[in-house]
């Protein structure tokens, strides 16, 4: 599952780079920029200024998706931050609730929000009900059991796993926390939700990694923002590498199920 | 009135504004450290010893003076509480020593801080020191080079300045990065906030830390005129000035409560930081509050000649005590702050600093609004020997 953010390097070229790699993924990421986004490293924050600079809106990223919808029958799913739901109306709640309404009617199928904890999820829970989306929660390795058993109350689509303790960003192996927080969550969702794993992961050898130590599915998002950002003079060999790139993780990812499948 | 021991309550909310708006990889560090502020905030032996530190170390209780002069020129009484008189000059001293020292009995090791202007982040240098502890602050590249004289105070103490290059480069950048390297190293860091703002237990346990303004205070405006001040009034930047001094005074209905947020330019145009007077409900590091944003929910940014007033959003209890009608709130622009540091030089011989010069600004314009036997209490949150530098830039032109 790859992540890009709306309009990085621009508008046309993000949607292009969307339909390019969507054969090669079965859920699609979208971010939705905010002018502070605190769990994200600096890899994920120059693509929102990017984004920015090429006269992104909430709105114009919205019509975006729309487009995108209109090309995959695959899952969208957004990651943005809190202050970007609740605008556009009186209150909070009815803010919420226009923006959500507009979430479904673009096509949008799920929700990951980076500053909101279960704690502060009530309002957001009842109007992805109300819409039929699914809020997705994040876990860390250090999200305790008592926390975990309420996020597993009211969490939808899937768990996203941070793999490390830290902010997004492309690293250059998979720790042996991020390996014992697979299984020690495992044991607990198991039959709930799936697990992806998302926060560092840049090359086919750790997405086995990962899905050898239980998880479900992987997201890749700093290391696809660094494609960008190598090839920003050149956007036909920025899609050709990006192409390149997550068909590569895929053939990582159907080896493994065949092995798995045959063992 | 009935306040006290309402608010927050225990998920961090001033009625609907404050809570824990954090990503999920801090929530185990937030609730560690609401639970140890919960056990030592009430412990006597902790409040013993914090006392008795700011006693010592930064020279507590600080007067409250009576500025004759001033009162004879503005037409009432008008006391100034001393808070430039701290070690470090301002009253973050209160607070960095409060909360290194939870962090010390949490068995912490380090510290990391975010800085505006550089006095929280040298407040915090001197923390470090005093604890011995380890101390980054984190401090956008164009602050860093406008106060080089806090950085410099800074490093002769020890600390690690880095340098925030990311979004607009000053304050609220430095606490995203400080709060992002806090993500990373949870295990052995504590994030010391420097006001009022970001997620519960901050905006609760910096008011604790901070209440020793208001208290003493109250003790000796008592002692002095034998009755409570007409009115308090305090800079709000994020706020914990104006909170400190403020919150034992809440439940005294007769006692003002006033707070002046920079105006900068001019409040109709779009270099200001008035964030309760014309924010619009939103939610910035950790916490529901008025800010100042675009129509879509991104952060805008905001304006000062005093970088400790340069803040797009503003403590949640502040933005709860204006919905509730218990804080007026008001602004004074660049050009009204410096003149009040002025005068105030010239007539007390005390340099405020450029943000307690706004709280000083709102009292020089409204002096008609008060009669000759009202008793006023400005808080005089920090010296202003910091903005020397901007003060030269500025005093040709702007100072009648």
């Amino acid at each position: 599952m790859p992540f890009l953010v709306a309009g990085d390097p621009s508008l046309e070229k993000f949607k292009e780079l969307c339909v390019a790699i969507e054969p090669f993924c079965d859920i699609l990421e979208i971010g939705i920029p905010f002018s502070d986004p605190i769990a994200d490293g600096p890899t994920i924050q120059e693509a929102n200024v990017r984004a920015f600079k090429a006269g992104i809106t909430t709105t114009r990223a919205l019509e975006g998706i729309k487009d995108i919808r209109s090309k995959t029958e695959k899952p969208i799913i957004i990651l943005t931050y809190y202050n970007i739901l609740i605008q556009g109306a009186q209150t909070i709640e009815e803010s919420l609730d226009k923006t959500f309404k507009n979430l479904k009617q673009n096509g949008v199928d799920g929700i990951l929000i980076g500053d909101l904890p279960i704690e502060e999820a009530d309002l957001a829970l009842k109007v992805c009900e109300k819409y039929d989306i699914c809020l997705i929660f994040l876990i860390a390795p250090s999200t305790t059991e008592e926390r975990l058993e309420k996020i597993l109350k009211s969490a939808r689509g899937f768990l996203y796993l941070i793999a490390v303790m830290g902010i997004t960003g492309a690293r250059s192996r998979v720790a042996q926390i991020t390996k014992d927080t697979i299984q020690r969550m495992k044991e607990k969702t198991e039959e709930i939700l799936p697990i992806f794993v998302g926060f560092g992961i840049s090359s086919p050898e750790h997405a086995s990694t990962i899905i050898n130590a239980g998880a479900d599915g992987i997201i890749i998002g700093s290391a696809m923002v660094n494609i960008i950002t190598k090839n920003l003079s050149d956007f036909v060999e920025m899609k050709s590498e990006m192409v390149k790139f997550v068909s590569s993780i895929k053939n990582a990812m159907m080896a493994l199920q065949k092995h798995n499948s045959r063992s | 009135m009935n306040y006290y021991g309402k608010y927050p309550d225990k998920l961090g909310k001033f009625g609907e504004f404050g809570g824990m708006f954090a990503p999920e990889i801090l929530m185990p560090a937030l609730t560690e450290l609401t639970e140890a502020f919960n056990k030592y905030g009430v412990d006597e032996n902790f409040s013993k010893e914090f006392y008795q530190i700011l006693k010592d170390y930064s020279g507590r209780p600080t007067p409250l003076y009576y500025a004759g002069r001033l009162s004879e020129n503005i037409g009432c009484k008008v006391y100034l509480k001393r808070e430039d008189l701290n070690h470090g000059g301002a009253h973050k001293i209160n607070n960095v020593i409060g909360q290194a020292l939870l962090a010390k009995k949490m068995g912490k090791t380090k510290l990391v801080a975010e800085t505006g202007a550089g006095q929280h982040g040298f407040a915090t240098a001197i923390a470090g020191a005093y604890f011995g502890m380890p101390t980054k602050v984190f401090m956008g590249q164009i602050d860093i080079k406008r106060q080089a004289y806090n950085v410099n105070r800074m490093k002769l103490l020890g600390a690690e300045v880095i340098p925030v290059k990311s979004g607009s480069r000053t304050l609220k950048d430095a606490v995203n990065e400080g709060l992002r390297y806090w993500i990373s190293n949870v295990h052995n860091t504590h994030y010391l906030m420097g006001s009022v703002v970001g997620p519960h237990p901050y905006p609760l346990m910096v008011r604790e830390f901070q209440r020793v303004i208001g208290r003493e205070t109250k003790r000796q405006i008592l002692e002095l005129e034998k009755r409570l001040p007409t009115a308090i009034i305090s800079c709000i930047g994020g706020g914990s000035n104006a909170i400190g001094i403020s919150y034992d005074f809440i439940e005294d209905k007769e006692v003002h409560l006033i707070g002046v947020e920079a105006a900068g330019e001019g409040r109709n145009t779009d270099k200001h930081s008035i964030a309760l007077g014309k924010g619009r409900k939103g939610v910035l590091h950790g916490a529901m509050q008025f800010l100042l944003q675009n129509e879509f929910g991104n952060i805008m940014e905001t304006y000062s000649v005093s970088a400790g007033l340069d803040y797009p959003g503003v403590g949640p209890e502040h933005c709860f005590l204006k919905t509730i009608d218990r804080l007026k709130v008001s602004d004074a622009t660049d050009k009204e702050a410096l003149n009040a540091f002025k005068k105030l030089s010239l007539l007390e011989g005390i340099i405020p600093a450029l943000e307690s010069s706004h709280a000083l600004a709102y009292l020089i314009r409204n002096k008609d609004k008060f009669r000759k036997e009202d008793i006023v209490i400005i808080n005089l949150s920090g010296s202003g020997s910091k903005d020397l530098d901007i003060i030269k830039k500025y005093v040709k032109d702007t100072i009648k």
